[in-house]
């Protein structure tokens, strides 16, 4: 066993993230996650995702694939990867419907959840059912055998491509007709789950649950007045999950039988999707931008500090120092007297962190502080800090925003 | 000879005009609204008002002060016997000799006059007031000439026709300034509109030496809340206008111009009085609101203000620190007038720029500005062991916390001021979380009506318990308790407690002998007077005190006690922040910077956050409180200042007890 | 606000309901009811009609008053009735060309099915989460729609429709005092009254804290679950990186950006 033992290589794995770096692409040839195809580019493999633990488990990388796609380096006798065992259904004696979100034509942690929930249900209640998602458009998921995907119903078509909720709602009418599922079971997201749903509970004629977070066959618990209040209500037929309801699948692989609606679905659209509006990072509110990047009386060279917002691609935020002195617009303030934002990172360059500006920051996930000054606010409140000269880190930040961008371009032609 | 005849003639139209000047200017001001006045007893006091209580203010600088002695008085005397001498025609050789005195006394403060006006500061008015010196002069030369053969000094047709022409032509333009012009809105209008104003003020408590700084509440059932147009003030108010000097004192200490702001409170009274009247700023020749061009305002009596005539940004940036008021010669209330503007803002259009309206929606939904849980009030103080007084109904001091509960760096104030207390063995309380904002920032910002809200909820938390005194560290808040309270108790009731601020509180136990304190052991420190603890409410003496018990010896900045700067965070500016050329916090902590202080001393936590908002590097700010929390020896026996005497066991506890 | 968007001849109804602030619990206009109401007013204040079914002495009601209405019509009806059948009868007979709600009330079910159940029942498009109405042309109306991370779509939809403003969308003028205080409340008993019965046999109660799900390693030896306890999770709090090349610490800081996917 002991040359299974996997021991981490922080340089090594250093090297494989840092595609700049000399070694990269030796350290590249020996790993598995990333080859060179035919034609010298490279490919990803995305089974080679996540790393397999000693004995043979796969550490489920539940970032859901956003983390970094490197492990640690496989020595030689790696076991391979481990069946999980398969969970049929032959002949259900009824149907849980999930529709899942796709966003991005995967599965979202909200996605996997809900089926996690649906089978929770079936196994709390008689007889065998099957989970049958309900997917629109195409789609680029690979696991729905591992989420817990029994039946897939895939609606294809030009006409479900973009936003089409009269006829998803048409093709889910369909579905009740020909399915009649025990239960409808969406994710209350924003993404779709929630519009979706909520249209179909009209339709249908259910009394959905919303923001339901805790569901048994007989009871659901769901938020209420804002997210205030519990209530405990009989579980109806159609729910709207919250995220974390219930365990996703993960000890199980599924059948994923494609299944297909008998009659054809059309109805006459009259919401005209006219397409997404193209938004410059900049150009987002302060309030609802998720990646912003924060100058203060830190920053010295004011161009190299917008040239860095544009290739990492983020919304420039300010102190009420850097406005005051006429380095930044007054709505890009963030703090007490300028805008609270909700960015999940905040990279704060040259702020000390006064607690009218930490005010503003209190929602945010991840700050990243850099700062001269390892004793300032800032760095107390950030995740991530680096002890430099900004304009340094700045220069070093374009660099690598631009190589990234370059690679990606070439990857993709 | 000519003027024998021509002299009473001039004189009497002189006079008719002037009244008829007056009487339409008084319809002017009757357009207001009516507020009720003691209309004898205001008059009765009017002299001693203006002897006294305006001298007083104008003493403060003493040059001008006699210059306006010599040349009121000798212009105020000349006129009395010019009717005598010169109308009724009294031959009284000895009366003449007393008008030509009179005109001499005139004549060299007019010369003083003259002088100042050589090379004025910016804060004073150019246009007409620069002309005015030479009106006083001619009007005392002229009549001086002219009194000659009366007195027999000079024969009777001395000079001829063309002496008496030139004199005519002088007694034209002095009678013309002084008289017209006192009716028709000349410089010298002052002299009537500020003898009237000074007998019809509508804080008659400020003469006398007294203090009257409380907002006047707005009746919420009013068709109409807070004023629109110049005829939407009290009819007092417009006639408190038209006192002004346009001496630009209140320019010249208001925070808010000096940081380029746009507002400066003298031309803001010259534009009310351009509305009373009617017509256009272009006659102003004074500073302007900075960064808004003179000339193109325009308002009339029935105009809406802020459109037109006044920015709203103007009302908006003024830090209610009545610096201005304070310095008024004329005693006129810049900050009433501008808070009834902001009230129509508020109450009526909902405009409250920038950050108000959220402040103003989180006061009303959970009685704090920003919006935390109200049950949170108490979460600072769960270390504390502080006795409630839900649980105890009764105590000697309520403890007043203020929203500086939710703020992390108040926080250290209030544990610091709490350390003092136990320290001292004070009984005290706190209300808990049925404390609630005192409402100074919505008050200031011009919503009464949650003012008012908050106010007879606080009334109501506090009725149910007793206690002798109310103790706080906030003094926005010890204003509102103290000054503005009284007006919202129900029907037949009144306060019957005694709101103290802590530095006078924590001085009172000092000098008790409560407290013992061991030496400040750093480097230099200043004290900046808050607005709202000094010029509001006179305390400027206790900080002090305390801070020389604490061996520290004030290095007193310029701008100190009633002429303290602002720190910029009063009547909820950091709230609209109108946006100047400077911070008015850093141009204080630069003044902090020249006393080579190292640490500045406060008694406030809106001055805290506003000092310590100055970027680094600046002088360290602490709150008195927490000065006296450091210097605290503890676990010993207080030694009684005066004798040095060890105090006898439970001393504390018993003087605490004393001096309640 | 924009004059050029006003449209004289457009009838617009806003649906208010109670709303709840989060931290006190106090009853206040909900925050994306004020943004229906807002956008109202910019696109029609002539022809805005605000519409609530319950109670019509909510004080809170008297906050949407406040941003300039002269008037409030009450659908009046009892606590535990349901809002939809007095809404759709009135709204049946109104006709109004826009139906604006919030996404989801601040108070009772929140579920968010108002505009739907009305759609359905009024038989009109019902548009989800809108930010803005950008304009109106041919009886069509040029709609953008809140996504989320500031993003818009574009969406083209005939009148009559039922549209839920986001929090995205224009945030609503002041409440003032004055003209709050002075609104009509025009109250009239609702011409049906259905008890919602689903509602009567559920319980409330405040929310429950949720424990944050903790991210599990399923360990089937001791040694992984001692390897699932100590590790470190990426990015925990507080790493401070200093006397390093700044090449070095860049690379950090974009390694977290990637990471956390906020680099496209
Ligand atoms: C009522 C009130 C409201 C306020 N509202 C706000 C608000 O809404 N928003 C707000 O931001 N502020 C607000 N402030 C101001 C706040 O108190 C601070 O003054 C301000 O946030 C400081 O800005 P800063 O951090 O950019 O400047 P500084 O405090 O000067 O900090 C600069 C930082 O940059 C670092 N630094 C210097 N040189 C470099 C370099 N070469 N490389 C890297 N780092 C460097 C320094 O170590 C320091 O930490 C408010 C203040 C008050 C009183
Ligand atoms: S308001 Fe008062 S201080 Fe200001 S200019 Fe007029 S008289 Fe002078
Ligand atoms: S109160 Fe203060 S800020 Fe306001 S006008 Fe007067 S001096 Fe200026």
């Amino acid at each position: 066993m002991s040359d299974e033992i996997i021991r981490r290589d922080p340089r090594a794995e250093w090297i494989a993230r840092n595609r700049l770096h000399p070694l990269h692409d030796a350290m590249q040839q020996a790993g598995a996650a990333e080859t060179r195809g035919p034609s010298g580019l490279i490919r990803r493999n995305p089974h080679a995702v996540g790393f397999i633990g000693p004995n043979g488990i796969k550490r489920i990388d539940r970032m859901n694939g956003n983390g970094p796609a490197v492990g640690g380096r496989r020595s030689a006798g790696a076991a391979k990867e481990v069946e999980l065992p398969l969970h049929k259904v032959e002949n259900p004696d009824y149907y849980v419907v999930v529709v899942p979100d796709m966003v991005g034509g995967r599965l979202s942690g909200h996605d996997r959840d809900v089926i996690g929930q649906a089978h929770k249900l079936i196994r709390e209640g008689e007889g065998a059912g099957a989970v049958l998602a309900v997917v629109f458009g195409e789609h680029r998921e690979e696991a729905f055998d591992k989420a817990g995907v029994d039946r897939l119903l895939n609606i294809t078509g030009e006409a479900f491509e973009g936003y089409t909720p009269e006829l998803r709602v048409a093709a889910l009418e369909q579905v009740e007709k020909e399915y009649a599922p025990k239960y409808w079971l969406l994710p209350d997201s924003v993404a779709a789950g929630f519009e979706l749903g909520c249209r179909l509970a009209a339709r249908i004629g259910e009394r959905p649950a919303t923001q339901a977070w805790q569901v048994s066959s007989e009871e659901a618990i769901c938020r209420g007045a804002g997210g205030t209040t519990d209530i405990t209500r009989k579980t109806p037929r159609l729910m709207l999950l919250a995220e974390e309801c219930a365990e996703p699948i993960d000890e199980t692989r599924h059948e994923v039988l494609p299944v297909e609606l008998e009659a054809s679905v059309s109805v006459q659209a009259v919401i005209q999707d006219c397409g997404q509006v193209a938004v410059d990072p900049n150009a987002i509110p302060l309030g609802e931008a998720e990646f912003i990047l924060s100058a203060g009386n830190g920053v010295t060279d004011w161009n190299q500090f917008h040239q860095a917002a544009e290739a990492l691609g983020a919304t420039e935020g300010a102190s009420r120092v850097a406005v005051d002195d006429g380095n930044m617009p007054r709505f890009r303030q963030v703090g007490a007297t300028g805008t609270w934002v909700t960015a999940r990172v905040y990279v704060a360059v040259g702020i000390s962190g006064a607690v009218q500006h930490l005010q503003g920051i209190g929602q945010c996930d991840k700050v990243i502080a850099i700062n001269t000054d390892v004793g300032c606010d800032m760095v107390k409140r950030a995740a991530l800090s680096c002890i430099a000269d900004s304009g340094e880190v700045m220069a070093e930040l374009i660099r690598l925003a631009n190589a990234y961008r370059q690679e990606v371009v070439e990857n993709a032609a | 000879m000519i003027l024998d005849w021509l002299l009473p003639v001039l004189i009497s139209v002189a006079l008719l005009l002037a009244v008829a000047g007056m009487l339409k200017r008084i319809s002017l001001w009757r357009a207001g609204q009516p507020e009720k006045v003691s209309f004898f007893s205001g008059l009765m006091a009017m002299p001693r008002r203006y002897l006294v209580d305006l001298h007083h203010v104008v003493e403060r600088d003493k040059y001008m002060s006699k210059t306006h002695v010599a040349t009121a008085g000798g212009f105020v005397l000349s006129m009395v016997l010019i009717l005598a001498v010169h109308l009724f025609g009294v031959e009284n050789r000895w009366l003449s000799y007393a008008l030509l005195s009179a005109l001499v006394l005139m004549f060299v403060g007019a010369l003083f006059v003259f002088k100042r006006r050589l090379n004025p500061p910016s804060r004073l008015s150019k246009g007409p007031w620069m002309r005015l010196p030479k009106s006083l002069l001619m009007f005392a030369v002229s009549f001086f000439i002219a009194t000659l053969p009366a007195a027999g000094i000079l024969p009777e047709n001395f000079g001829g026709w063309l002496l008496a022409a030139v004199l005519a032509a002088g007694i034209v333009w002095g009678m013309g300034e002084l008289l017209f012009g006192m009716g028709w809105g000349g410089p010298m209008k002052h002299a009537f509109a500020g003898s009237l104003h000074l007998a019809f003020h509508r804080r008659p408590e400020r003469f006398g030496g007294g203090r009257s700084t409380g907002l006047k509440p707005v009746d919420l059932t009013a068709a109409k809340l807070g004023v629109e147009k110049p005829t939407d003030f009290k009819w007092n108010q417009l006639l408190g206008f038209d006192a002004c000097v346009q001496c630009g004192k209140c320019e010249a200490m208001c925070p808010a111009f000096a940081a380029g702001q746009p507002l400066n409170p003298k031309k803001l009274i010259q534009d009310m009085v351009v509305g009373l009247a009617g017509g256009s700023d272009a006659k102003f020749a004074g500073s302007p609101y900075p960064g808004i061009e003179v000339g193109k305002a325009e308002g009339g009596p029935n105009k809406t203000i802020t459109e037109g005539l006044v920015s709203p940004d103007t009302l908006w940036s003024c830090t209610t620190c009545r610096a201005c008021v304070e310095e008024c010669p004329m005693m006129i209330e810049h900050v009433d007038a501008i808070v009834d503007m902001r009230r129509f803002l508020t109450l009526e259009k909902g405009n409250t720029p920038n950050k108000g309206a959220e402040v103003l929606d989180n006061l009303i939904a959970t009685d704090n500005p920003n919006g935390f849980n109200p049950g949170s009030r108490m979460n600072w103080a769960a270390d504390q062991n502080l006795r409630v007084m839900k649980d105890v109904k009764e105590a000697d001091v309520l403890f007043w916390v203020s929203d500086g509960a939710f703020d992390m760096r108040s926080q250290r104030i209030l544990r610091s001021f709490v350390k003092v207390l136990k320290a001292a063995n004070v009984d005290f309380a706190v209300l808990g979380d049925e404390e609630r904002d005192s409402g100074d920032v919505a008050r200031r910002l011009g919503d009464d009506a949650t003012f008012q809200s908050l106010a007879k909820r606080n009334i109501a938390a506090m009725s149910q318990y007793k206690f002798k005194r109310i103790v706080t560290t906030d003094p926005h808040a010890f204003h509102c308790l103290k000054n503005e309270y009284a007006d919202l108790y129900p029907e037949g009731q009144k306060p019957d407690y005694e709101v103290l601020h802590h530095t006078t509180f924590i001085n009172e136990l000092v000098k008790a002998g409560a407290l013992s304190l061991e030496e400040f052991k750093g480097g230099t420190v200043t004290y900046h007077d808050p607005c709202y603890l000094g010029r509001y409410n006179g305390e400027y003496d206790s900080p002090r005190e305390l801070l020389n018990e604490l061996g520290i010896e004030i290095a007193e900045m310029e701008r100190s006690g009633f002429r303290s700067r602002c720190c910029g965070g009063g009547g909820g500016a950091p709230i609209t922040d109108i946006p100047g050329e400077r911070r008015i916090a850093d141009m204080r902590m630069a003044e902090i910077k020249e006393t080579g202080a190292e640490l500045v001393a406060v008694g406030c936590q809106q001055c805290t956050a506003m000092l310590e908002g100055v970027v680094e590097p600046r002088a360290e700010v602490k709150d008195i409180a927490e000065l006296v929390a450091d210097a605290l020896i503890e676990g010993d026996a207080p030694v009684s200042k005066k004798n040095g005497k060890q105090a006898k066991p439970n001393a504390d506890k018993r003087v605490a007890e004393e001096i309640l | 606000m924009q004059p050029d968007k006003q449209n004289a001849n457009l009838r617009i109804a806003a649906l208010v309901s109670v709303g709840k602030h989060p931290g006190s619990g106090r009853a206040r206009r909900a925050e994306q009811d004020a943004r229906a109401v807002e956008m109202g007013l910019a696109m029609a204040p002539q022809g805005l009609e605000v519409l609530h079914a319950g109670d019509p002495h909510a004080e809170a009601l008297r906050a949407y008053a406040g941003m300039g209405l002269k008037k409030i019509r009450i659908l009046q009806q009892g606590e535990n009735a349901d809002a939809v059948p007095a809404l759709s009868q009135y709204l049946g007979e109104s006709k109004p060309d826009i139906v604006l709600t919030g996404v989801r009330a601040e108070s009772g079910e929140s579920s968010g099915m108002m505009a739907y159940l009305l759609g359905e029942k009024l038989g009109m498009p019902v548009v989800t989460r809108i930010a803005e109405i950008v304009s109106i042309d041919n009886g069509q109306a040029n709609l953008l729609q809140a996504l989320p991370r500031g993003q818009r779509r574009a969406l083209r939809v005939p009148l009559p429709f039922v549209a839920s403003v986001d929090m995205a969308a224009a945030a609503p003028r002041q409440s003032a005092f004055g003209p709050a205080s002075r609104a009509e409340m025009e109250a009239k008993k609702a011409d049906v009254e259905v008890r919602d019965e689903v509602q009567a046999s559920w319980s409330e109660a405040p929310a429950r804290k949720r424990p944050k799900r903790l991210k599990v390693v399923k360990a089937k030896t001791a040694a992984d679950r001692f390897k699932a306890a100590t590790a470190k999770s990426s990015g925990d709090g507080g790493k401070v990186l200093r006397d390093k090349p700044a090449s070095e610490m860049a690379q950090a800081v974009f390694d977290l950006l990637l990471e956390e996917g906020v680099i496209r």
